[in-house]
């Protein structure tokens, strides 16, 4: 399992649309990865999950990636936050 | 009760479409359906399971369908909406919890499923941004498409109609107001909205009458129930009595005859009668609108407003985007000029995006011009676009909101050092853009001469000079009757505005609803003034160019030293109806009016 820390660039927070697109790029490899607030991490495959986090801007959060292709998982989550999800605002 | 004999009930809204039409409520509810929370008899489980996969997929494909309608009706841009609401349908997750609850616990699936929606919609009350939270609006949409389809109940809204009627909601929303079939939509009535809402537009793409605003009307309302819809003077008639029916039918009537009377001289120039031509062009919100206002028969896009662009999509655009966006408009109303105003947000339009946005005086706050200089990157961006684009066509630039001389000097700077970036980067651009600015603060009005010597052009946005000038806000009926154009103190500013123009050698326009609210008075004084540009909603150029064509503008000129003189708006009223009844005749008949 491989673990670590992504914040929130992106100035509207983490609202629907982008919640589409960090679906689409965990739902591309095999392992579980969960995102979240400590207290409450979701599955990064659900939309209705990751929708319900509502992660502002500057937000801090735990991510993991688990499984055959774990660092490859996790690494594309890593570069899509610093990125700010290949979206210009 | 004999609804024959239910008292008449005259109410007022804002006028969201011209035309007058008769005809029987449908009310569109927004009740949700009540669900059982009663354990089924396990046997039942397999056949829940069926039920809900079928619900699914059926809610799949009616979104699929409302995709494909919406982007054909109003283009892709409005379509974009439900591409949230079909991934949240394709959450495997959420299919598979809702599953194994009903498995678990012996429950029917639509209660499972709700169960699971309301958790989600709870994180979303905890959340502190506002935007984010109001994003569970989309979550409910999908939880009522959802159970209504394991309930085995088509659309409940506007697809369900079969007969001809008057549409009645609280809300009209873009999915309620596809799908349905346009032969059996006579108008539509709704209790919220303003003239530039989703329900306003499509009416008047439509071509039907449409009343928005009317408070809590739909709940007073019930399906059957006998209605006039006078989208002219935005009044409804609930349970008109017959004498009400006939006044309304002749106005129907001499409405349409004028239509028609219009449209024969939608090619013609607007020129008055001793030669003096006026550009007439239309406003738009959306690329979607070319087309109404091609139609109509205007020369230009006279006031192109950004903002909606960028409200409705909850990020900002980036360059690319913008510039596609604006070329295309571009190409399609070459030669023709299309000016665009540059983000107005703030005020009655705040974007969901700008943080901090709770003001507790919006429309003296972080507004048009104030905002862009201050967010210089959403400004540059927006101007790199537009300059872009001008290399198709021909294009126009203004500011809107300013106040002082340093907004604009400031604003030139920035755009003469877009010009020298995107020459630098080699981009072709349009070099002849003309640069302009909205009047519409009366200290605007009181340096007119000064800005003048800045810019190519001013346009003076009349509804917010009117609010700003007479310190009214329109929308508070105690005070509302302040709200005038037919105001002595209006006129002076609009005439102060416009020497100042001229006497710099540049040209000035209106384009605020001055035409729409006062009609053949306001058209009247606005030639009359001297005003060289007029932009308004599409459906009102072919009136406009009417008169235009109907008078001379040495006598408008006339009538407008008169009106000058006038020390009250009724007195500038009773000048000009005096004039059109006694030398124009004809174009009371070309106006188009309730039955009042």
């Amino acid at each position: 399992m491989v673990t670590g820390k992504v914040t929130v660039e992106n100035r509207n927070g983490i609202h629907l649309r982008l919640s589409g697109e960090l679906v689409k790029v965990a739902s591309r490899f095999k392992s579980v990865v969960m995102i979240g607030r400590e207290s409450e991490l979701v599955n990064a495959k659900s939309m209705l999950g990751v929708a319900g986090l509502g992660a502002e801007f500057g937000a801090e959060l735990l991510l993991s990636a688990d499984g055959a292709d774990e660092k490859e998982a996790f690494d594309a989550m890593v570069d899509l936050f610093r990125n700010k999800f290949f979206v210009e605002e | 009760m004999d609804r024959n004999f239910e008292e008449e009930i005259v109410l007022s809204g804002i006028p969201a479409a011209p035309g007058i039409t008769f005809g029987e409520a449908f009310v569109v509810y927004a009740d949700e359906m009540p669900i059982s929370s009663e354990p089924i008899d396990p046997s039942k489980v397999k056949g829940e399971i069926e039920r809900f996969e079928a619900a699914l997929n059926r809610t799949r494909e009616e979104l699929a369908d409302l995709h494909r309608a919406l982007a054909a009706e109003m283009g892709e841009e409005h379509a974009k909406i439900l591409d949230s609401h079909i991934m949240m349908l394709g959450d495997e997750l959420m299919k598979e919890e809702t599953l194994e609850t009903v498995r678990n616990e012996n429950v029917n699936a639509a209660y499972a499923f709700s169960r699971i929606i309301d958790r989600t919609l709870k994180a979303f009350d905890k959340m502190e941004d506002q935007y984010l939270r109001e994003r569970s609006e989309d979550i409910r949409d999908v939880r009522k498409r959802v159970i209504r389809n394991y309930f085995g109940q088509k659309s409940e809204g506007l697809a369900d109609i079969k007969r001809k009627a008057i549409i009645v909601a609280h809300n009209l929303t873009p999915s309620d107001t596809v799908g349905f079939k346009k032969k059996f939509v006579l108008g539509f009535v709704s209790d919220t909205g303003g003239s530039t809402s989703h329900a306003a537009i499509i009416a008047r793409s439509l071509g039907i009458p449409a009343v928005v605003g009317l408070g809590d009307f739909s709940s007073r309302v019930r399906p059957f129930d006998r209605l006039i819809v006078d989208g002219l003077s935005g009044q409804v008639i609930l349970h008109p009595k017959p004498e009400t029916e006939e006044l309304y039918r002749k106005a129907r009537d001499r409405f349409h005859e004028m239509e028609k009377e219009l449209l024969k001289i939608k090619d013609y120039p607007a020129v008055t009668l001793d030669g003096r031509t006026i550009e007439l062009s239309g406003n738009i919100e959306t690329a979607d609108e070319v087309q109404e206002v091609i139609d109509h028969g205007a020369r230009g896009i006279g006031l192109f407003r950004t903002e909606y662009f960028f409200i409705t999509r909850g990020t900002l655009p980036g360059e690319e985007e913008q510039y596609r966006y604006y070329q295309n408009v571009i190409r399609r109303m070459a030669p023709d000029p299309v000016l665009f105003r540059t983000l107005d947000v703030g005020g009655d339009k705040l974007a969901a995006w700008v943080e901090d946005n709770v003001e507790a005086n919006p429309f003296m706050g972080w507004r048009g011009i104030r905002f862009t200089l201050s967010r210089k990157d959403i400004l540059r961006t927006q101007l790199r676009a537009m300059y872009r684009a001008a290399a198709h066509g021909r294009a126009r630039i203004m500011f809107p909101m300013v106040s002082i001389v340093d907004e604009v000097r400031q604003a030139l700077a920035i755009c003469a050092e877009v010009r020298e970036d995107l020459k630098r980067e080699r981009y072709q651009f349009g070099e002849k853009v003309e640069i302009g600015i909205m009047i519409e603060t009366p200290s605007a009005v009181a340096m007119a001469d000064t800005l003048a010597r800045e810019v190519d052009f001013f346009s003076i946005g009349s509804n917010d000079l009117i609010q700003y000038a007479l310190a009214v806000d329109r929308g508070n009926s105690r005070i509302s009757y302040l709200y005038n154009p037919l105001h002595p103190a209006i006129l002076r500013l609009i005439d102060d505005t416009v020497r100042a123009a001229h006497k710099n050698n540049i040209w000035v326009g209106i384009c605020g609803e001055m035409v729409a609210d006062a009609r053949v008075r306001g058209a009247l004084l606005l030639i009359g003034l001297g005003l060289d540009e007029f932009s308004a909603n599409a459906y009102l150029i072919p009136e406009i160019k009417k008169i235009i064509r109907s008078i001379t503008y040495d006598e408008t000129r006339a009538l407008v030293k008169k009106a000058l003189k006038k020390s009250t708006a009724s007195e500038v009223a009773a000048l000009l109806n005096a004039f059109i009844e006694d030398k124009r005749p004809e174009l009371m008949e070309f106006i188009p009016r309730g039955p009042v």
